[in-house]
């Protein structure tokens, strides 16, 4: 039905961009995205607590890891004719400045439906300790006439 | 792009503890009441910068050249464009700007690209809202369109709310 996702077996690895996020970065990230809230800005407000939780220092936003996996799944399916069609995230543990993220993947289902061809894709997102910091799940689609 | 000076407070504003005091709380806020969305005319500029600001430099964003070759037939926004668009599309009293909002996970479907010189309009509301392990929760729900009536993408967020 689609040569390209026919190539495609489950268990591949996909490998995402290193990030090291820095101050520049995430201030970089406020501007283009306009969320300029101060989780992201204002050591002082981040000394506090909220509730539960203490993030002890400004931490980066949680759509840059979104866009970093967007990054890796659009130049991973782009060159073989596949279409980036959903990601789900889970911001596990707080990235702040120092840190070095890197998302990868791993194609876990493919799935042919009446008119489509299907992957869907683990991903993870790890940090320099090897923590995973957040997760994310991604569905691809190989359109018949591309393959 | 409108003048620094004529641009609107929500593109222009980042102090956003400056409006606070109007911004629904997680009392207020209704499941199921649409907000008060604005439409946007989504820039070049602004897609470059989004890219550029997580290092993706792939050329369908920035070389029309390249772009107008491929299938896409010119330049689009990435598939995550939503992250801006969330904020252009938004007034400035809305509640996802509140200082300490804090994403818990969001799931995202694509449609069609957005392109610059789109006319971006949002269908916005709070479906739900909950307290689990001591946190105030709201389940929001958002579709982007197109100046075609063409949905662009549909997202659901998951935010802990400030209390």
């Amino acid at each position: 039905m689609n040569r390209n996702f026919d190539r495609i077996e489950v268990g591949t690895e996909i490998t995402g961009p290193v990030f090291a996020p820095t101050r520049q970065t995430i201030k970089d990230f406020c501007e283009a995205s306009y969320d300029h809230n101060p989780l992201h800005l204002d050591d002082r407000y981040m000394e506090g607590s909220f509730g539960k939780t203490q993030f002890g220092g400004i931490i980066m936003h949680g759509m840059s890891h979104f866009s970093l996996m967007s990054r890796m799944l659009n130049d991973w399916l782009m060159p073989r004719g596949g279409v980036h069609k959903r990601l789900e995230t889970r911001w596990l543990i707080p990235v702040k400045p120092g840190d070095t993220i890197q998302p990868t993947g791993r194609v876990k289902l493919k799935r042919q439906t009446k008119h489509g061809c299907f992957l869907m894709i683990d991903i993870v997102m790890t940090n320099q300790r090897s923590e995973i910091v957040a997760r994310g799940e991604s569905m691809a689609e190989f359109p018949p006439a591309a393959g | 792009m409108t003048n620094p000076q004529d641009a609107p407070p929500h593109l222009t504003e980042t102090d956003f503890w400056k409006h606070q005091a109007i911004r629904k709380i997680w009392d207020q806020i209704v499941p199921g009441e649409p907000i008060e969305t604005l439409p946007h005319t989504l820039q070049l500029e602004e897609i470059q910068r989004l890219c550029r600001a997580v290092g993706d430099l792939n050329p369908l964003y920035f070389d029309e050249a390249y772009a107008s070759k491929t299938p896409h037939k010119g330049i689009v926004a990435p598939s995550y464009v939503h992250i801006l668009l969330m904020f252009t599309c938004t007034p400035i009293n809305y509640y996802m700007r509140a200082p300490g909002t804090i994403n818990a996970g969001q799931s995202w479907s694509y449609n069609v690209h957005a392109r610059p010189g789109d006319t971006i309009t949002l269908q916005a509301r709070a479906l739900d809202k909950f307290i689990k392990k001591d946190r105030l929760f709201v389940i929001h729900d958002n579709v982007f369109f197109n100046q075609h009536g063409q949905v662009i993408c549909s997202g659901r967020g998951w935010t802990i709310r400030p209390e």
